[in-house]
C-alpha cells in the first residue's frame, strides 16, 4: 500500500484537527489535521499540487510524481523547460538557502515517462457535445484534454502543418527539443484528442461551420502570434529587419540558413532573448538585445537571460532605436538614441523618454524586431473584430471566458497578449471549466475563483534544514558547434533530483497529493466545502482510516462540506448520504463542563499536548481546555473521575452506536458466542478490516485516537453486552503518540481484570496487546490468534496460520 | 408515563407552599442553580420534565429539605419517583467510567456468578446457613478502583464486621452469589435492573434462611430496608446496619472494649441514608461513647442536621461534592477532633478522595484528619475475649 507523502506535526502545530462528525450516526469521526496549501502549490497558477510531487521525488516515487503533476498539467515535459516557475520565487526554502529547483524536478520525472504505455483509462462518462478548439498551443491544449477527462469529445484545429502553436514556432529546440514536444502531443492525441493540422479557422474553415460541422462550443485559443512592426522608418521596406516572431517561425520550420554578421534584437521578452540565442547558433558574428528599460524590467526568465549572457549575448538597456542606417542599398548600422524613464504610464512602469542628442550607432547587419505581439485575429467574424479590446485582443468576459458570440469562448495570449506557458495552461483550465458548465447548465460559468494568493502562511522553519546541501544546478552544455540546436540545459541525474527534492521543508501538515485516496482501502470519504463559504478553506478534505494523516479544513467553526464523489462505501452506508450530500465537520475537542469539574488535576497532569490549565481561584479551581492545542485524543477524559472531560468526538454518544454495531442486530456467529470486540487505537487498527471481513466470526473493531481513551466500566460493559472476549491493542509507551495511552490502558485492562474475576465466572477472555514495531504493526495477528482461541477450529480462515 | 400528579400526592408535594425553608437546608442551594421549592412547582410533568432534568439529576437526595417542611413533603421520594422519567438524552455520566454500575448491571443477568468471598482470612468464621446474615455490598470492587489510589483496604471493613460478630458468638451467612444491592442503579432511575438485582439478592439469602440481615454500609440498609420490600414482598428480613447491632449489644454489655488511648477526640459523620432517611443517629454514638477514653464530639451540623458529604453513592460526582467534602472536613477539623468515624464506606472514600486531590494539588484542606470507618474501628479495639466466646462451637 503507497504510504501518503505527509509531513505531520509540521509547521502548524496550532491549528487542531477537525473531525467527521455526521449528524445522528456518531460513526468514528477521523481525525484530520489542518491544511492550507504550501506556498508553491499556491503560487502556481494552473494549481499543480508543487509540493506534493517533490515530496514523492524525494521519496523515489517518480510515476506517482508524474501523476499529481499531470492532474492539472498536461504538458509536464515542456513546462519543466520553459516554464517560468513562479513556485520557486515563494519556496520558503529561499529563506534558508536557496529554492527547490522545481522547474527542473519536473522535467526529470517527465522525462522518465517517455517511453510509457497509455494512461489509465478515462474518462468516465462519455458526452455528446462536440466541442472545436482553435489553436493546438498550451491554452487549447490544456483545455482540449481537460474536456477530454470531462469526456466530451474534442477537435483541435490548427493552421500549421504540426501542432504546438508557440511551443513549437516561437521557442526553438535547444530550449525545447522536438522530441519531447511531439512525444507530449502524441500523450494528447492517445488520451483521445482529434488534431485537423494544416487547417486555418478563416480560410479552409469559417467560423460559422462550426455548429455545421456539430460542434456545441468552440475555443479560440489561436495566441498572440503577429509581432508588431518596428517603428521606425524603412522597417518595413529594409531587407535586414525582420519581425523577431516570424524570424523564429522560419527557423522552427527548419530554416536553417546561416545568420551572417552582426545581429541586433530589438526588444525585452522571451521572444527577444530567443529570437537573439537562435541567431547565434545560425552563425551570427555578434548578437546584442537592445532594451529601453533597466535589466529588472526585462520581461524574459531570468533564467534564459543569463543562458544568453552567458553564450555571449550582450544587453544594452535603456536604449531605443531611431533610424536605420544604409549603406550600398543595405543596412549597416542601427542609430539609437539613449533613454531616460519618466513617470509611470498606464502599466505602472516608467515611460522610456528619449533624450534628444544621445544618438550613437550600433554596428547591425540583421535586425530583428521583438517589441510586442498581437493576435492575429484577421480570419475572425466582424463581430467578434467589432468588439477586440484596446490592444487588439479578444474581448471575453472574465468571469465566463466566452466572447460576444454564443458559445464561442477565448482562452490564452489571444486574450491576454503574450503570457507564460503555465499562465496559457491556467487559462485553458479556466476555459474549459467555463465550457463544461456552459454545455451542461446551459450557461458558462468558472465556479473556481482564482487561487488568491494568500497571505503566506508562516508555516515553522525547522531548526536545521534537511540537507544542507547546495541547490542542485542542472548546468548549461556549452555551445559546441555541429550541436547548435541540441539542448542545452542538462537534466537531473535521479540521484540529483532525490537529493535535490530532500532539500524540500515540506512546508504544512499534507500535501493533499491523495495518494493515500485510492490506497485507504475503506472508510474514506472526501469532502469539498461549498462555494461562498468564506470561512472555511476551500481545500478539499481528505478523511481517512486512522493510520494515514488526513487533510483538514481551518480551526475554526462547524462547517458544512459536501460528499466528493471519489467517497467510499462506509461512511455513506451508515450515513444514507450520497455524493453531493452535505455533512457536518467540526473540530475533534475534548472540552471541560464547568460544574462537573472537581477541579483535581489529573486530565492536566495527563495531557500530552499540554492543553489544559486550572482556572479560577482555590478551592474552586475548574480545568479549561483550550481549543488550539486539543489534539482529541480523548485521554483527559478517562482519567477525569467526574466525566467532566467531554470529546466531541470518540464521545459517549459514538461509543453506544459503536456497541450497537458490535452487539444488535447482528446475526449469531458460529458457535452462538458474542463478538470478539477490539479496541485498538489509530496506529494499530491501520486496515485491518477487510482481512478480518474474511472470518466468518464476528469480530468488531473499535477505533480509538489512543486506547489510552478505554476505562474499566467500558470493558466491563463490553462483556454486559455479550462479549465472548475482548482484544485491546495499542502501541508501546515508547511508540505512544500520546505519552501514557499505553501506561494508562494497562491500568484499566489490569483494574477490569480484577473486577471481573471478583464479580464473573472465570470464562470472560481479556487480551491485550502492544506493539513497539515501526510499522505500525496491524492488529491482525492478535485478533486471529484470539479468534482460534475462541472458536478452536478456524471457520473462515483462508490459509492464515495464527502465529 | 407514570402518574407524576399521583406521586406529588403520595408523597405530599402538592402539599408545598413554597416557603422555601427547603432551601434553607439544601447544601446545593447555597452554591447557586438549585431549588427544592421549584420541583415542587412541577405542574405538567410530560412537558416540564426536560427542562427541569439537570435540577432533577443534580439533587443529593440528601433528605436535608424534609427535615424543617412544615408540610412533611418527602421530598426525596419525590425525585426517587422522577428519576425513571427522566429523558434518555440526560443520561447519567458516572463517575470513575460508570465502573461500579455496569458491574451492577452485569450482576444483574442472572446468569453470572455472584463475588467470591476472597477477602475472608482464615480466623474468620462464616456459615453456609443460619439466621443471621451479613451483607457484604461492594467493599471488594471498592479495593480494586480506589485500593492504590486511597491507600484504603475497604475489605477491612466486612473482616471487621465478621470479627466483630464471631466475637459475640454469631457466625454470620456470607453469601458468595450476593449482588450489588442495586442503590445507585434504583436512584438513577434504572428500576428494571434494580428490580432483578433485589430478586436474585432476596433470593440468596432467603434460600439460606437468613432472616435478620445486617450490613455495614448506610446505603445498603436503607435500599433492603425500604426499597427491597416495595419489589420482593414475600422476603422481608429484619435489616439493620452494623451499628444497631452493635449498640444494642452494648447496652446489655455484651460487647465491651479496649482503651482507645492517646488518639484524640473523634466525631462522628451521620451518612444521610442511616441518619435522616432510617432515622439512626444515636446507635453509631452509642458505640463510640462506649469506647473507653473516647471523647466524642459533635459537628455544628450533625444528627438530623448533619450536612451530606455530597456524593451519593457513586451515581454523579462534580463541583457540588467537592465544596461539601471540603466543608464537612474543614467542619470536622473545627471541632478539633483528629478522627471522623464514618458507617457508610461511600462517605468514607469520597472524605479519602478529597483529601487526596488536596495533597495531589498541595491544597491546605484538612489533610491531618483521619477518617476511619465505625466497624473496623470498633473490631481493632475487641477485647481478646468476650464473655461468650467461650460458647462458640469450634470450626468444623
Amino acid at each position: 500500500m503507497s504510504a501518503p507523502v505527509c509531513n505531520p506535526g509540521s509547521g502548524a502545530p496550532e491549528l487542531a484537527g477537525c473531525s467527521l462528525l455526521i449528524p445522528d450516526v456518531q460513526s468514528e469521526p477521523l481525525p484530520i489535521l489542518p491544511v492550507e496549501p504550501a506556498p508553491c502549490t499556491q503560487a502556481c497558477p494552473a494549481g499543480i499540487n508543487v509540493k506534493a510531487y517533490v515530496s514523492l521525488i524525494a521519496e523515489s516515487r517518480f510515476t506517482e510524481a508524474l501523476q499529481v503533476v499531470r492532474q492539472h498539467c498536461p504538458l509536464p515535459g515542456i513546462c519543466g523547460r520553459i516554464c517560468h516557475h513562479p513556485c520557486e520565487a515563494v519556496c520558503r526554502r529561499g529563506t534558508v538557502d536557496e529554492p527547490i529547483a522545481i522547474r527542473a524536478l519536473k522535467r526529470f520525472v517527465s522525462d522518465l515517462a517517455v517511453a510509457e504505455t497509455a494512461p489509465a483509462p478515462w474518462p468516465l462518462v462519455e458526452r455528446d457535445s462536440k466541442v472545436a478548439i482553435v489553436g493546438s498551443g498550451p491554452a487549447g491544449l490544456t483545455a482540449a484534454y481537460d474536456l477530454r477527462r470531462a469526456g466530451y469529445p474534442v477537435t483541435i484545429f490548427e493552421a500549421e502543418a504540426e501542432a504546438g502553436g508557440m511551443l513549437r514556432y516561437g521557442i526553438t529546440e535547444y530550449r525545447l527539443p522536438r522530441d519531447v514536444l511531439n512525444s507530449e502531443i502524441d500523450y494528447l492525441s492517445r488520451v483521445g484528442l482529434d488534431f485537423e493540422t494544416g487547417c486555418r479557422v478563416g480560410l479552409d474553415l469559417q467560423l460559422e461551420e462550426m455548429l455545421e460541422r456539430g460542434f456545441v462550443a468552440t475555443l479560440l485559443a489561436v495566441g498572440a502570434q503577429r509581432g508588431r512592426p518596428l517603428r521606425v522608418a524603412g522597417a518595413e521596406s529594409c531587407a535586414g529587419v525582420e519581425d523577431a516572431l516570424a524570424f523564429l517561425r522560419r527557423v522552427n520550420h527548419g530554416d536553417r540558413s546561416p545568420v551572417k554578421g552582426r545581429v541586433v534584437v530589438i526588444g525585452g521578452g522571451s521572444t527577444a532573448v530567443e529570437a537573439a540565442r537562435s541567431a547565434l547558433r545560425l552563425g551570427a558574428e555578434s548578437v546584442d538585445i537592445v532594451y529601453r528599460r533597466y535589466r529588472e524590467e526585462l520581461l524574459a526568465d531570468e533564467e534564459e537571460i543569463r543562458a544568453a549572457e552567458s553564450e555571449g549575448i550582450a544587453f544594452r538597456f535603456l536604449v531605443a532605436p531611431s533610424r536605420l542606417l544604409m549603406g550600398d542599398g543595405a543596412l549597416q548600422a542601427l542609430e539609437c538614441v539613449r533613454v531616460g524613464l519618466g513617470e509611470p504610464d498606464a502599466s505602472g512602469r516608467r515611460r522610456p523618454i528619449q533624450i534628444p542628442g544621445s544618438e550613437f550607432r550600433v554596428e547591425a547587419d540583421r535586425v530583428l524586431a521583438a517589441i510586442g505581439q498581437a493576435a492575429d485575429l484577421d480570419f475572425m467574424p466582424a463581430e467578434i473584430l467589432e468588439q477586440l479590446t484596446e490592444n487588439e485582443l479578444l474581448r471575453t468576459d472574465p468571469l465566463t471566458a466566452m466572447t460576444g458570440l454564443q458559445g464561442v469562448f477565448a482562452a490564452g495570449d489571444a486574450v491576454s497578449g503574450p503570457a507564460t506557458v503555465i499562465d496559457a495552461i491556467a487559462a485553458g483550465h479556466k476555459a474549459a471549466e467555463a465550457i463544461h458548465h456552459y454545455l451542461k447548465e446551459g450557461r458558462p460559468s468558472i465556479a473556481s475563483q482564482p487561487p488568491e494568493m494568500r497571505a503566506p502562511v508562516e508555516y515553522g522553519l525547522p531548526d536545521s534544514p534537511p540537507v544542507t546541501a547546495e541547490r542542485g544546478r542542472p548546468g548549461l552544455r556549452s555551445l559546441k558547434s555541429g550541436a547548435e540546436f541540441a539542448e542545452v540545459e542538462r537534466p537531473f541525474g535521479e540521484a540529483e533530483a532525490v537529493d535535490e527534492a530532500r532539500r524540500c521543508l515540506r512546508c504544512g501538515p499534507c500535501g493533499e497529493c491523495r495518494v493515500c485516496a485510492p490506497s485507504c482501502r475503506r472508510r474514506h470519504v472526501m469532502l469539498r466545502f461549498p462555494d461562498g463559504d468564506g470561512t472555511a478553506s476551500r481545500t478539499p478534505v481528505l478523511l481517512r482510516t486512522p493510520g494515514n494523516i488526513a487533510m483538514g479544513l481551518s480551526s475554526r467553526s462547524t462547517a458544512q462540506a459536501q460528499l466528493l464523489p471519489e467517497s467510499r462505501p462506509r461512511l455513506l452506508r451508515e450515513v444514507s448520504a450520497s455524493e453531493g450530500d452535505l455533512v457536518e465537520v467540526a473540530p475533534v475537542r475534548v472540552q471541560i463542563v464547568e460544574e462537573q469539574c472537581r477541579g483535581c488535576g489529573r486530565c492536566i497532569e495527563v495531557c500530552p499536548f499540554e492543553a489544559i490549565t486550572m482556572s479560577g481561584t482555590e478551592p474552586d479551581g475548574t480545568a479549561r481546555v483550550e481549543p488550539s492545542l486539543c489534539r482529541g485524543c480523548n485521554l483527559c477524559c478517562a482519567v477525569c473521575p467526574t466525566a467532566a472531560a467531554e470529546p466531541n468526538a470518540l464521545s459517549v454518544a459514538w461509543w453506544g452506536s459503536r456497541l450497537s454495531d458490535a452487539f444488535d442486530g447482528r446475526a449469531e456467529s458460529v458457535n452462538d458466542a458474542g463478538p470478539i470486540v477490539v479496541l485498538a487505537c489509530q496506529r494499530r487498527a491501520g486496515s485491518v478490516e477487510p482481512t478480518l471481513y474474511q472470518h466468518s466470526a464476528h469480530v468488531e473493531v473499535i477505533r480509538f485516537r489512543c486506547v489510552g481513551q478505554v476505562d474499566a466500566g467500558m470493558l466491563v460493559e463490553l462483556y454486559r453486552r455479550g462479549a465472548s472476549s475482548v482484544l485491546v491493542a495499542g502501541c508501546q509507551t515508547e511508540r505512544c503518540r500520546f505519552g501514557e495511552g499505553a501506561q494508562l490502558a494497562t491500568e484499566q485492562v489490569a483494574r477490569a481484570e480484577q473486577l471481573l474475576s471478583l464479580i464473573g465466572d472465570g470464562t470472560h477472555r481479556l487480551r491485550s496487546d502492544w506493539s513497539g514495531d515501526r510499522a505500525g504493526d496491524p492488529v491482525e495477528r492478535p485478533v486471529l490468534r484470539m479468534i482460534a482461541e475462541v472458536f478452536g477450529a478456524r471457520p473462515g480462515l483462508s490459509g492464515q496460520q495464527p502465529s | 408515563m407514570r402518574d407524576l400528579i399521583q406521586l406529588k400526592q403520595s408523597t405530599q408535594a402538592a402539599l408545598c407552599l413554597e416557603c422555601g425553608k427547603c432551601s434553607t437546608m439544601c447544601p446545593l442551594a447555597r452554591f447557586g442553580g438549585f431549588s427544592a421549592a421549584r420541583m415542587m412547582s412541577i405542574q405538567d410533568p410530560e412537558a416540564e420534565i426536560d427542562s427541569h432534568a439537570a435540577a432533577v439529576q443534580r439533587c443529593l437526595t440528601c433528605g436535608a429539605c424534609e427535615v424543617r417542611c412544615p408540610q412533611g413533603v418527602r421530598y426525596t421520594e419525590f425525585i426517587l419517583g422522577l428519576r425513571p422519567e427522566l429523558p434518555e438524552k440526560s443520561r447519567w455520566s458516572c463517575p470513575h467510567g460508570a465502573v461500579f454500575q455496569e458491574s451492577a448491571r452485569w450482576a444483574a443477568d442472572g446468569s453470572v456468578n455472584g463475588r467470591n468471598t476472597a477477602w475472608l482470612e482464615d480466623d474468620l468464621v462464616v456459615a453456609e446457613e443460619g439466621e443471621v446474615g451479613l451483607f457484604v455490598g461492594c467493599l471488594p470492587l471498592f479495593d480494586v478502583v480506589f485500593g492504590s489510589e486511597l491507600e484504603v483496604q475497604m475489605v477491612e471493613i466486612a473482616r471487621s464486621a465478621v470479627r466483630l460478630l464471631n466475637h459475640l458468638g454469631i457466625e454470620p451467612v456470607v453469601v458468595a452469589d450476593e449482588r450489588c444491592c442495586g442503590h445507585d442503579l434504583l436512584w438513577s432511575g434504572e428500576e428494571g435492573t434494580f428490580e432483578k438485582l433485589v430478586v436474585a439478592n432476596t433470593t440468596a439469602f432467603q434460600e439460606r434462611g437468613v432472616s435478620h440481615l445486617l450490613t455495614t454500609c448506610a446505603e445498603c440498609c436503607r435500599t433492603w430496608s425500604l426499597d427491597y420490600p416495595r419489589y420482593v414482598e414475600s422476603y422481608q428480613p429484619r435489616v439493620q446496619h452494623i451499628s444497631e447491632f452493635l449498640a444494642e449489644r452494648v447496652e446489655s454489655d455484651e460487647l465491651r472494649f479496649r482503651d482507645v488511648g492517646e488518639t484524640g477526640a473523634m466525631t462522628f459523620h451521620d451518612p444521610c441514608r442511616l441518619g435522616r432517611q432510617l432515622g439512626v443517629f444515636d446507635a453509631p454514638r452509642t458505640v463510640m461513647a462506649s469506647l473507653p477514653g473516647s471523647e466524642v464530639v459533635e459537628m455544628e451540623k450533625s444528627g438530623a442536621d448533619a450536612q451530606c458529604c455530597g456524593t451519593p453513592g457513586f451515581i454523579q460526582c462534580n463541583r457540588d461534592s467537592r465544596r461539601l467534602q471540603a466543608q464537612r472536613l474543614e467542619s470536622a477539623a473545627a471541632t478539633g477532633a483528629t478522627k471522623m468515624v464514618t458507617a457508610c464506606p461511600k462517605c468514607l472514600i469520597h472524605f479519602r478522595c478529597a483529601q487526596a486531590e488536596d495533597r495531589l494539588n498541595e491544597r491546605q484542606g484538612a489533610a491531618e484528619l483521619q477518617i476511619e470507618d465505625l466497624t473496623v474501628l470498633a473490631a481493632s479495639l475487641l477485647t481478646t475475649k468476650s464473655k461468650t466466646e467461650k460458647d462458640l462451637p469450634s470450626k468444623s
